[in-house]
């Protein structure tokens, strides 16, 4: 086999890389091989003379150069005392996994997983509608976000309206709440793909989604709120409306 | 938050009592100090006079909006009773005063079947929207623009009904009914147009005979609440001049209604 005389990679930043700083250092993909050139080569290409010590080092230099830099940029302790992103971000994803199954069940709700709300997981949710409704051919991103929207605060006025002076609902909550009780909907545009378009059977599935979705709504709702007990019946309505009104996106 | 308002201007406020409030002094829930703090500090800017007349007009325009969700499934109900078949309701038409803290205030919904509330006209409001969409929808004319200008000429419609019990107040020499009174007076309609819609949508010739009923039954529901409001509100009686405005409003029912009812893609139609 031959012998390809590679000269050491020396990184101006840190020590020698055999030494051992690992994580830290970059290993740079250009051309790790360097042919064996006849030292009188005419034309001087800077990476790939292989003989001269200096070419190399000025090569390394060039890569040595912004890696260090880069590598020393984030904060003096570096690289690996970072947040992974998703912490850093508030994105939980098995929280939202979590959440999101707490909510396929529509006879048992189970607010303490609801307790501290996010709102990633409804955006995930919002996408997938979106999604879905891309896929039935309607281009419906800003007016269903628009309508969420306008509905969280619509139902964060009721709530606090109805429940008076011990209603402590706040939008962050609601918004999350409605998000995530989002999820029947969801699903119900996913079937509504396969349903035929005419006939009586899309209404009766969508009833079934909307009165799933409401149920968890309101249980949620009157869970996580104060002053909601006394007023579930009419909680319940101003939901139906609200999913009554995603779902004639969904049918038509 | 009259208080935390008047501070900071520097300027001592006395009690604002002196505006008669029919709604008594009771200040609850964030929602009413958070309008009466929020509207009271930007009076403050805009107009920049004293901020006791501010305050004090404000509370004469905006009573406190608490007070008319203060309801529950009996209420509601009954209202829809009363306001769907106003001929059937047996009682009398007034409203419950009860003294509080020395000055005569009404008794909130719960207790007062004749008390206006804010959350019927509100999810009535909705319901015609949503329904008016499914009836687009049927006639394969849905997109959600078009739920947009419907739910433009459903506020529309309101305002103007707002406007028309407004005016007749005011032609007859005061205007001093709280706003939000005539606000939930007005939202009424909406339950009469829901049932019709919703004919509309069962049966097509049904609307036909259910859209005149419900402008009927709207149409005495308001007279009663406005003669008693104006009996309550004015000073003098002059009979025929009352009478003349309160068939007006009847009759000024019927061409909102045929307009709202109209549900088509061309919204000012």
């Amino acid at each position: 086999m031959k012998e390809f005389a590679v000269p050491p990679v020396v990184f101006p930043s840190g020590g020698n890389p055999a030494a051992g700083s690992g994580v830290q250092q970059r290993r740079i993909a250009t051309a790790p091989f360097q042919p064996q050139r006849p030292s009188g080569s005419s034309i001087p290409f800077m990476s790939f003379d292989a003989g001269s010590a200096t070419a190399s080092t000025s090569s390394t230099s060039i890569y040595g150069g912004p890696i260090g830099g880069g590598g020393g940029a984030p904060g003096g302790a570096g690289f690996e005392d970072e947040e992974p992103l998703l912490d850093e971000l508030g994105i939980h994803p098995d929280q939202i996994w979590k959440k999101t199954k707490a909510i396929l069940n529509p006879f048992r709700v189970n607010p303490a997983l609801h307790k501290d709300s996010d709102l990633s997981g409804p955006i995930l949710l919002y996408m997938f509608l979106c999604l879905f409704q891309l896929l039935a051919g309607k281009i419906q991103f800003g007016v269903i976000l628009g309508w969420i929207v306008v509905s969280s605060i619509f139902l964060y006025v009721v709530f606090n309206m109805l429940a008076g002076r011990n209603g402590n609902l706040d939008l962050h909550t609601c918004t999350g709440v409605v998000g995530y009780c989002m999820l029947p909907l969801v699903i119900f545009s996913a079937v509504s793909l396969f349903v035929p378009q005419v006939g009586a059977v899309r209404f009766v599935i969508a009833a079934v989604f909307v009165f799933w979705a409401t149920r968890v709504c309101t249980g949620l709702m009157v869970a996580l709120a104060d002053g909601g007990d006394e007023h579930r019946g009419l909680i319940a309505y101003a939901c139906l409306l609200i999913y009554t009104l995603f779902s004639l996106l969904v049918i038509f | 938050m009259y208080n935390n308002v008047g501070t900071q201007s520097g300027v001592p406020i006395p009690p604002t009592n002196s505006q008669p409030n029919p709604f008594g002094n009771a200040f609850y829930g964030a929602s009413s100090g958070l309008i009466r703090g929020g509207l009271g500090a930007y009076g403050e800017k805009f107009l920049g006079s004293s901020s006791e007349y501010v305050q004090s007009n404000i509370s004469r325009y905006f009573s406190d909006p608490q007070y008319y969700f203060q309801v529950n499934d009996q209420y509601v109900w009954n209202k829809l009773k009363v306001v769907l078949f106003p001929f059937l309701h047996r009682g009398h038409w007034t409203r419950i005063t009860e003294p509080v803290g020395g000055r005569l205030s009404y008794k909130p919904p719960i207790y007062d079947i004749n008390a206006p509330d804010l959350y019927i006209p509100f999810m009535a409001f909705g319901t015609y929207v949503v329904l008016a969409g499914f009836s687009l929808g049927l006639h394969g004319k849905f997109s959600p623009e078009a739920l947009n200008w419907l739910f433009i000429k459903g506020l529309l419609g309101w305002f103007l009904q707002v406007a028309l019990l407004k005016v007749t107040l005011l032609s007859l020499g005061s205007g001093e009914a709280p706003l939000l009174d005539i606000v939930a007076y007005a939202g009424y309609t909406f339950t009469g147009m829901c049932l019709a819609v919703l004919g509309k949508l069962v049966w097509g010739y049904s609307y036909y005979f259910l859209m005149p009923w419900t402008c009927l039954c709207m149409g005495i529901f308001l007279v009663k609440t406005m003669k008693r409001v104006l009996f309550a509100e004015l000073r003098s009686y002059d009979s025929s001049k009352h009478h003349y405005l309160l068939l007006f409003i009847a009759l000024a029912q019927l061409p909102l209604f045929i307009w709202l009812g109209n549900i088509s893609v061309n919204w000012l139609l």
